[in-house]
């Protein structure tokens, strides 16, 4: 009855299929109200007046709040809008046309001023300042150095010197943002969607100075997050400030277009950057910095800068280093955590390096890697990050072997002779996943069945799914007799909640840990019962020739017959664990057009434990397309002013079933443990680190074989316009 | 203006101001809350419903215009529908499940017209519904499956 690492099909499903999903735009209350919006038309203004009478003397509105109605409805802080699309005022209305209509009719006296928006000129001199309190738009710069990179720069056989660029996205869960929010005298209920309901409460809490045991936060149903729905945007508290101030609850959903304006952006890093290296293709050195271009407020800015630079090495054997984190306001929405958060700029970066090191040295990439390469972990990383295990010389062979690399380059050499224009990127990836604490509470119920409550607060991962598989192991249970709930701050006093790789082993090593303590105990009443020691097996207790079941156990405690605790709660604190592994992209190139499609993704991942086979492949084909669309259609556009240019699906490309390759994972067949009680490693965002820089160079390789030129590809997206520009110009 | 729609089976009749969009029509007025909102242009097909066993997204259309028609959306149970179902719960063709009922619907119109769609077939015909979680090639092998 060992559940761990069987493809166990999802829990979750049943729900979901069977018209039982509740997202926060289908729950209703009673009275409920409609909130929205008034956005900035500017990147960059200064707000002098908002008139909200007409709006107010509309039909259906109930209230509107301005900048005069006072903290937390201090919009336009310092009396500007930073980006366009940043909340002027808030309407409330009782239906969504009502609410429309009134929107329009709040008047807003704007003073537009310069905007900036490109990260390297809002450095300079005389730039427009985003935030004038800061005397400059650089919000933080830290140095992250090792060794002398100078020196080694100095004594390196060749240099080279440019920038490269991954450029902003936009996370564009399937769900928009939305929060309902309603207050019934005593407690503020907040449904959000969400992945971190804790660190929603404990913000609404601290923001409207309620006490956290007046707040509870239920996430419901949510349709994907990526990292858009980690941050506590300011949207989510006015809501529920709004609810205790009209005392009726009110409910605001983002439509795609707001969305877009005021979700989170991810990526949007850039590196400027001197490497050197020997001829034999050794990487000796890498000097630069790592800027962010953070948006109008640095709320994740300066975060993924620094994950950015500190993952920098990789596990290749560099140690002189030095390497600046900077994040840089721009006018533009903030930018936050996107799938990977920095660890896949990281990679880009160190791979196209590890792809200029052999086109300039003529070697294979192959074996640049395998010349780079530090052999295994433990492995000390040169800016302080302690990689815990792994192989990454030998699994690095393996992975080339398995995913049959070498036998795709010929092929596609193969099918250039049959006049098809195909390209292939390969990449080695490690990351970083799993921090903080998280917290389980396993239950025992009257039968013998189990209810476990969870922090973290899983959106489509299937991660309940896991853990029950976990904790069904540890208490030799059936599954069936096992309940994980999530989601709900009443359920668990607090979490941290799903993000960063991290749930499975965050949270699972919690509910496995606390499922322990609890069968400890259970087993202590029942020795107490069988009057000696006791073992245990698949649910029963045995001492001699006498026995009990857990059921008969927990029974006996909850009738006051033995005493024993029937509820364990578990606060691990996690350390971070280093996931890594090979992924290899192959596209098909139209030189006619300069369209590229992907056509295939394989990868060889060492994610540590698996706890679900099934959970992981779904994880590695979402992954993967995302870096891969990173690369070949998903593009951000700003004009010179700050105004979005793509605001929405139509104008901003999520791939198509049409548009996606075939995904062919494996998993090592070694695994290297991590040291949590899971021994899992994460892999939410692997296939998203591994992808992108494989699917660049799988490009830059197409046009190669489609023009005999070799290209340097330096920025995400290669525009299809690039791609022909390359070819034909 | 009073509408008669027949929805799963089951003929509503109601009034409804002429500029409401079926999709808050199906989601507010019926309490049809499978129908999802992703956008505002039409392009992400979370709203997808079988209009006279066509797929429409329902966010491009007023309610009006649906008037005397017959509307399926993914509650809709018939034996193509449970094995649409069973298929994408085995091979694990949903993760969030916000653009499932949209993807059941363009599935399910699909093998009705061709009971044994090739793979591009199959890509092409779910083509107007994203989906953010999966890269499609569990979806695309569900619906596979539910066709044999
Ligand atoms: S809601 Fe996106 S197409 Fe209708
Ligand atoms: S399952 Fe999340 S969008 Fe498709």
């Amino acid at each position: 009855m060992r559940y761990v690492g069987k493809p166990l099909p999802r829990l979750e499903d049943y729900h979901l299929l069977y018209g039982q999903a509740r997202y926060v735009d289908d729950i209703e209350l009673p009275g409920m109200l409609y909130a929205g919006f008034v956005r900035s038309p500017y990147a960059h203004a200064r707000v002098r007046r908002v008139d909200a009478s007409e709006a107010l003397s509309m039909p259906g509105v109930v209230a509107v709040f301005t900048p005069q109605s006072g903290k937390p409805f201090d919009f336009a802080p310092g009396g500007k809008v930073r980006y366009q699309g940043e909340a002027v005022a808030m309407v409330v209305a009782v239906d969504r046309y009502a609410l429309y209509d009134a929107l329009e009719k709040v008047y807003v006296d704007y003073e537009p001023l310069p905007a900036v928006v490109d990260p390297v000129k809002a450095m300079e001199p005389g730039a427009p300042l985003v935030d004038e309190s800061l005397g400059t738009n650089v919000s933080r710069r830290e140095k992250y150095a090792s060794g002398d990179a100078e020196r080694a720069l100095a004594s390196s056989d060749k240099v080279v010197e440019e920038e490269l660029v991954t450029n902003r996205v936009v996370p564009s869960a399937m769900e928009p943002h939305g929060v309902l929010a309603s207050h019934d005298g005593k407690t503020l209920l907040i449904y959000d969607s969400t992945q971190k309901p804790h660190i929603v409460r404990r913000e609404v809490a601290r923001s409207l100075d309620v006490p956290l045991a007046a707040v509870r936060v239920i996430q419901p149903d949510v349709g994907g997050g990526f990292g858009s729905k980690i941050q506590v945007y300011p949207e989510e508290v006015r809501v529920a400030a709004a609810a205790m101030a009209l005392r009726r609850p009110v409910k605001w959903i983002a439509t795609r277009s707001e969305d877009f304006k005021m979700t989170t952006y991810g990526r949007g890093l850039m590196l400027r950057y001197k490497a050197g290296f020997t001829r034999d293709g050794v990487l000796k050195a890498i000097k630069g910095e790592v800027i962010a271009d953070a948006g109008a407020y640095d709320w994740f800015g300066f975060d993924l800068a620094a994950t950015a630079a500190t993952m920098l090495p990789a596990a290749y054997k560099v140690r002189d280093l030095d390497i600046d984190a900077v994040s840089v306001l721009t006018n533009k929405p903030p930018l936050g955590p996107y799938r990977g958060a920095g660890r896949p700029e990281a990679t880009f970066f160190i791979e196209r390096i590890m792809d200029l090191i052999a086109d300039e040295t003529g070697l294979d990439p192959v074996e640049v890697r395998r010349r780079n390469l530090v052999p295994a972990g433990p492995y000390d990383n040169p800016l302080g990050l302690h990689y815990d295990s792994g192989e990454y010389l030998a699994t690095f062979e393996r992975g080339i072997a398995a995913t049959g690399y070498y036998d795709l380059v010929r092929n596609a050499e193969a099918e250039k002779a049959r006049g098809r224009v195909l390209g292939v990127g390969m990449s080695f990836y490690i990351e970083i996943t799993t921090y903080g604490h998280e917290v389980a509470i396993v239950r025992a119920e009257r039968d013998g069945s189990f209810t476990v409550a969870v922090g973290i607060a899983p959106h489509g991962q299937g991660d309940a799914t896991g853990i029950a598989q976990l904790v069904a192991d540890e208490l030799q249970v059936p599954i069936e007799r096992v309940r994980v709930v999530w989601g709900d701050t009443d359920a668990v006093p607090d979490g941290i909640g799903t993000d960063g790789s991290r749930s499975i082993t965050a949270g699972g090593s919690a509910a496995l840990l606390a499922a322990r303590r609890l069968l400890e105990e259970l087993k202590k009443a029942a020795e107490e019962l069988l009057g000696g020691p006791a073992t245990y097996s698949d649910g029963t207790f045995k001492s001699g020739d006498k026995s009990v079941t857990i059921g008969e156990v927990v029974e006996a405690v909850y009738r006051g017959k033995v005493r024993a605790q029937l509820e364990a709660m578990e606060v691990y604190k996690a350390r971070a664990t280093f996931p890594y592994g090979v992924g290899v992209v192959v596209v098909e190139l139209d030189p006619e057009t300069g369209l590229a499609r992907p056509l295939l993704y394989r990868s060889y991942d060492d994610i540590g434990v698996v706890v679900n086979p099934l959970l992981v492949e779904g994880q590695i084909h979402g992954g993967a397309l995302q870096g891969i669309s990173q690369v070949l259609y998903e593009q951000v556009v700003y004009d010179q002013d700050g105004n979005l240019a793509t605001p929405n699906f139509a104008f901003y490309h999520v791939p198509k079933a049409t548009e996606a390759p075939r995904y062919e994972p494996r998993l090592a067949e070694t695994p290297h443990r991590s040291d949590h009680p899971t021994g899992t490693k994460g892999v939410g965002e692997a296939p998203t680190v591994a992808s992108a820089a494989a699917a660049i160079k799988a490009l830059e390789d197409a046009i190669r074989r489609a023009t005999g030129k070799r290209v340097r590809l330096r920025s995400t997206p290669v525009t299809p316009e690039e791609v022909y520009r390359l070819i034909h110009g | 203006m009073r509408i008669k729609v027949k929805v799963n089976g089951v003929w509503y009749e109601r009034d409804v101001e002429p500029r409401k969009l079926l999709v808050h029509f199906l989601r507010d007025d019926l309490g049809i809350k499978s129908v999802r909102v992703g956008c505002d242009t039409g392009n992400c097909g979370a709203c997808t419903v079988l209009l006279d066993g066509k797929p429409v997204k329902s966010c491009n259309l007023l309610a009006v215009q649906a008037d005397g028609s017959e509307i399926i959306t993914a509650d809709y149970s018939d034996e193509l529908m449970e094995r649409l179902k069973r298929a994408f719960h085995e091979r694990h063709a949903l993760q969030c499940g916000f653009c499932t009922s949209g993807m059941l619907l363009a599935s399910y119109a699909l093998l009705k017209n061709k009971p044994k769609p090739t793979e591009e077939e199959i890509r092409e015909g779910i083509s107007g519904v994203l989906c953010r979680c999966t890269g499609y090639q569990n979806i695309v092998e569900a619906i596979k499956s539910a066709a044999l």
